[in-house]
This record gives structure tokens, sequence and C-alpha cells, in this order.
């Protein structure tokens, strides 16, 4: 019985050569057109409400909230964790699932057809009101800061007393 | 379905401005925060996630104006154009405020952190300041304490009355206080036994090498009974407490030990339990002595009653003298039975106690030969009266000088001392011989009755005893003090009368 056996190398070798001889057409680099600029957009929204929604865990785990500084960011945190519900439904129906069709009748009409029902429209229409969600989040990011700063002027003052 | 767009442009324009205007109003107030505490890593966190906020808010509000407003005035191409740019510069901005906010846990950690160590440097701070505007204060009050401690211990050291000794591991005595000098015999001696081996002052090494076995297995060692061996050789009991210790100074093992002189307190058990056996033996002997006292007195009767009727000279009269001889004889023994079981009250008179010793040796020396025996009368000059039954301690006195005159034999001293100790109201009458003295063996039964060194017929073993008796009976004691060869040292003590003699 003949026991030898190429050795590791020899094997090595030999795949190198098909491949360099023998080349199959190949895309170097992928191309990103079409639609998958919403996706990261998308994604962007999923991230963003993640990170507010661990920003209110932690918060809350910490029992910062029951400074009112910190309670105020926490309600920041939960509408724009609702603004980005809102906006990702937006794209989903808008520029993902294209279920919604605008049109602009004139300067103050919007026509909005959709293919299967009638409330689709609305829920569109009123998720378009978008700012009604990060408006809020922000006011009450600008409340928690006034308050924490309100805190540490008082405490500051406090240490400042003989 | 139509739907107005006035609701949509008026949310958009107005909630575009407004997003504008919050973002800045929170990066003042924020910018508030640092300027307070510059160094707050949370307000830099902050900082960081609302300066994200901001550009978020310009790039999509700047967005929804200009595509409100190109939409408007029906530019729609050129907003097809900016759109993609203004959407990805969005996708960015909101992208970052998310990672930036992802890291609160990590930065709150660190904050925490940083507290902590603040404050460990904020009290490092406090006490090395402290420490430095009062280190002189400290240094003269902890001297101060440590001095005073030094000489309370010291004074422990110097003032106790036990033995305290310091050795080293081999048993070289490296310090000891007074009372160890004079326990172990070098008060007043030009010699010292610091650098002695306390083991050579040990009657038994048996008991060195049971001490150090204890000392090495428990480390400390409790009232452990040993005989100690002073300078001169003399012997006395002690109890032996220790524990090893390490000397930091030398970096040796070295032992303390605290040894208690328990010699008079032996001495003293041993006396109350001579005094136990005695009394036991007296309730014994008054007992006998009383059942036999009635019968001997009528056959004492009887006999006088029939020597009447008998002619002096006869046989039968003599035979009822020697009758009548035997029964006084018994009756005396019977009588000094009783004296020694102090079964009768003495007759007590306030009396001068050198007249009464030396009535008694003028009554000795009438009746007996002293030959070359050498009397010496040493009594002090102020003793007081004592209350005494003058007839019984006589007796006593008597007793006392016949043994010695006993034990002296032919050639030797009897020195009669007195003496007084006011503080406890106690007279001391000493009666010391320079005889043959008694055996150790012989003196813890040197007052049982009938106990006697004399051959057969020569004593009754009964003057003692009764001496004993008469002194007990009279609130005092006897006690006796001797060594073979050395003679032997009676001493009589009785409490001091408060009546004076003149006053009587």
């Amino acid at each position: 019985m003949n026991d030898y056996r190429p050795p590791r190398k020899a094997w090595i070798s030999a795949a190198a050569a098909i491949v360099v001889l023998w080349p199959s057409p190949a895309l170097a680099t992928q191309g990103h057109g079409g639609i998958e600029g919403v996706y990261i957009h998308q994604l962007a929204h999923l991230f963003f409400l993640l990170s507010m929604a661990i920003l209110i865990y932690r918060l809350r785990e910490r029992a910062l909230v029951k400074k009112k500084g910190w309670r105020y960011i926490q309600y920041a945190a939960l509408f724009l964790i609702l603004w980005n519900i809102d906006a990702f439904t937006v794209h989903l129906l808008d520029d993902q699932l294209r279920l919604i069709r605008l049109t602009r009748m004139d300067a103050w009409q919007l026509k909005l057809t959709a293919p299967a029902n009638g409330y689709l429209v609305r829920v569109y229409y009123l998720a378009k009101l978008d700012h009604l969600l990060c408006v809020p989040a922000l006011w009450f990011l600008y409340l928690g800061l006034k308050h924490l700063l309100a805190d540490v002027d008082r405490t500051m003052a406090e240490e400042r007393q003989p | 379905m139509i739907f107005s767009s006035l609701p949509v442009y008026y949310v958009d324009m107005l909630g575009s401005m407004t997003m504008i205007m919050l973002s800045f109003m929170c990066l003042v107030k924020v910018r508030g925060l640092k300027k307070q505490d510059p160094d707050n890593i949370i307000w830099t966190y902050l900082q960081w996630v609302c300066y994200a906020l901001a550009v978020f808010a310009i790039s999509r509000s700047a967005g929804h104006l200009l595509k409100q407003l190109l939409l408007f005035s029906g530019h729609r191409v050129a907003w097809d154009r900016i759109r993609p740019f203004s959407g990805a510069v969005n996708t960015f901005m909101f992208m970052v405020v998310a990672s930036v906010t992802i890291f609160f846990e990590r930065i709150w950690k660190v904050y925490q952190q940083i507290l902590v160590d603040k404050q460990a440097l904020q009290d490092a701070h406090e006490e090395l300041l402290y420490l430095n505007q009062n280190l002189e204060k400290l240094v003269s009050k902890r001297t101060e304490a440590l001095a005073f401690s030094e000489h309370k211990y010291r004074r422990i050291f110097e003032v106790s009355k036990d033995m305290i000794l310091v050795t080293e591991a081999d048993g070289r005595i490296v310090e000891i206080n007074p009372v160890g000098y004079e326990m172990l015999g070098y008060q007043g001696a030009n010699t010292s036994p610091v650098g002695h081996f306390l083991q050579n002052h040990f009657a038994d090494q048996q008991d060195w090498r049971r001490l150090s076995r204890m000392l090495g297995r428990e480390g400390s060692c409790a009232s452990v009974e040993v005989d100690v061996k002073r300078k001169d050789g003399s012997r006395f009991k002690t109890l032996f407490s220790g524990s090893l210790d390490h000397d930091p100074a030398q970096n040796q093992e070295i032992t303390h030990f605290v040894v208690k002189d328990i010699e008079r307190r032996k001495s003293m058990e041993q006396q109350m339990a001579q005094a136990d056996k005695l009394a036991s033996i007296g309730q014994l002997a008054a007992g006998i002595a009383h059942e036999i006292n009635n019968p001997l007195g009528i056959i004492q009767g009887y006999t006088q009653l029939l020597l009447r009727g008998e002619k002096s000279g006869g046989e039968r009269h003599d035979d009822l003298k020697t009758i009548e001889k035997h029964v006084r004889s018994c009756k005396l023994i019977v009588e000094d039975l009783l004296n020694f079981a102090r079964s009768s009250d003495p007759k007590k008179e306030v009396i001068y106690l050198h007249k009464v010793v030396d009535d008694v040796l003028s009554f000795i020396q009438h009746h007996c030969d002293l030959g070359r025996i050498e009397i010496v009368r040493d009594y002090i000059e102020d003793i007081p009266t004592v209350l005494l039954d003058e007839k019984k301690i006589k007796q006593v006195f008597i007793n006392l000088i016949m043994n010695a005159i006993d034990a002296v034999g032919q050639d030797g001293t009897i020195t009669l001392a007195t003496d007084y100790d006011a503080t406890n109201g106690q007279v001391f009458v000493r009666v010391a011989d320079t005889g043959y003295g008694i055996q150790e063996k012989n003196l813890s039964r040197i007052f049982d009755p009938f106990f006697t060194t004399k051959p057969t017929g020569e004593a009754t073993g009964l003057g003692l005893s009764v001496s004993y008796g008469i002194v007990k009976n009279h609130g005092g004691n006897i006690s006796v003090q001797s060594k073979p060869g050395l003679g032997a040292t009676f001493t009589v003590s009785l409490p001091a009368s408060p009546k004076p003699l003149e006053s009587m």
C-alpha cells in the first residue's frame, strides 16, 4: 500500500495558481443606488429610538428621575422615542413600501391616495405632523437643563455660605 | 383623499423654527452648567448631546424650511437636488446624537468614580492640613500621654507587692522589680539578680522544665506553684504566672513573670488546719473527761470512806491509799484534759505580765536545780496590762519553761522576752531555748494531747495541749518555731487589756 501524501503547502500552492490563472468576474466595489438610503435612514431612526430607551432605563435604574432636571430629560427621551416611531412610520408608508401617493392639487390642498383603505391615508396625514412630537422633546430637554442648572446654582450658593 | 395642506405647512414651518430656537436655548443652559463646574464630566456629556441635537435641529429644520419654500414657489427640481444631501445630513446627525447618548452609563460610572476619588483627596488634604497645623501640639500631647503611661506602669512595676520580672527565652533575667530583689534575697547585697538565670532560683529543676514546657505549648501559664530558692539557700513557696512576648527593640522572645509569695498563706493554712484538728480533739477529750470524772469522784469518795474505818499502817489501809493516789492522778489528767478542751471559763483579772513571768521563774528556781542554765530576761519597758486568769496563765509559763529546761539539759540559755504590737493590741511572751530543738515532722503534732517525745512514764504529753487550751481560752495564740539542734521558740500572744493597772 502506498502511504505517500502530498504536503499541505503543495495543495495551497495549487489552489492559488488556479485562482490566479483562471479568474471569475468580480465586483470589487458594491453600488448604493436605489432604496439603500431609505434603509439606512430607517435603521438610524431605530438606533436613535434604542439609545433613548436605554437612556430612560439608565436614568430610572440610577434613580436619577427623583430629581426634577433628570425627570424632564427622561420625558424628552420619551418624546424622541415617539418622534422616531412617527418618522419611521411615515418613511415606511411613503418611501419604503410606497403605499401612499401624494399629489399637490394646488398651494392649499394635498391629495393622498392609498391602494388599500382610507384609514392609512389619515394615519399618514397625522404622522406628517411630526413636529408635534420633536418640539415637546426639545422643550422638555430645555426644562431639564434649566432645573439642573438651578440645582447647581443653589448648591454652589450653599457651599459659599460660611 | 383631499386634505388641507395648511396644517402641514404651519406645523412644519413653525415647528422647524421652534426646534432651532429650543436647541439654542438648550445650548445656553448647558453652557451655564459648564461654567459653574467646568470639570464635571456629566455636563461635558450633556454639552455634547446638546451640540449634536442643535446641529441635527438646524440641518433638519433648515431642510424642512427650504423644502416648503421651494415647493411653495414651484422649484421642485431644485428641492429634488437638495433633498438627498439634506436627508443624509439628518441621518448622520441623529446617529451622532444616538451614539453620544448611548455612552451615558459609562460616563456616569466615571463621574461617580471621580466623585469618590475627589472626596478621598479632599479628606486626605484636610487631614494633612490638620496635621500640619497641629503637629507640634499633637506630638507634645502624645509625648505627655506616653510619659504618663510610662510613669503609671513604672509605678505598678516598682510598688508591686509581687515580684515582676522579665527574662530572655533562656531564662536570663533582664529586668526585675525591687520586691524581686527582696524576695530572691538580693536586698542590701552588692550583686544583682539581673543577668542571672531564673531557673537557678528554682528549688526543683523539674518545676522549671514544667513551666518552660507550658509556656512553649500555650504561650502563658497561670498560678503554677513553685518552690523558690533565695540567694542564701532558704526556700519559700510561690505562684508563678507568665506569658511570652516579643521584644521589638532586641528582636527576640522574652517572658514576663509575676511571682506571688504564698509562704505566709501556706503557713496560715497549716495553722488553721492545726487549730481545727485541736478543736476536734478538744471536743472528744472534753466528752471523755466528763464521763470519767464522775466515776472517779465516786471511787475517790468510797476509798476515803473505807479509809476512815482502817487503821493506818495496816495492809488494807496502804492498798486504799494507793487507790486514792492513782485516782487523784487520774483526776489531775482529767482536769488537764478539761483545761485543754477549754470547758471552764477563766476567772480573769487585770494583771501585769512581767510580774507573772517573774513569779513563775521564782517558783521554778525554788523547786528545781537550774545548774548552769542561764536565764535571760528581755522585757520591753512599757508593756500594757492583760486580762488573764493568773493561775492558769502561770500554768502555761510553768509548762513552757519546764519544757525549755528539759530541752536545754545541763548547759544552755533560756530567754524570756516580751513584746507589744500596738497596732493589733497584742502582747507577746517568747520562751526561747538553745536546746536540741524539735524535728520538723513533730511540729504539727506538738500540741496534740498525749503527744510526747519523752520516754513513757516521764511525761503525760498533756503540758503543751493544756497550755494551748488555756491560751486559746484567753483569746490568744501559741506558736512554735524550731530547727533541730538550734533550739525552739514558743511565742504566746495575748490581747492587751483596755484598762491600765493604775486605774484598778
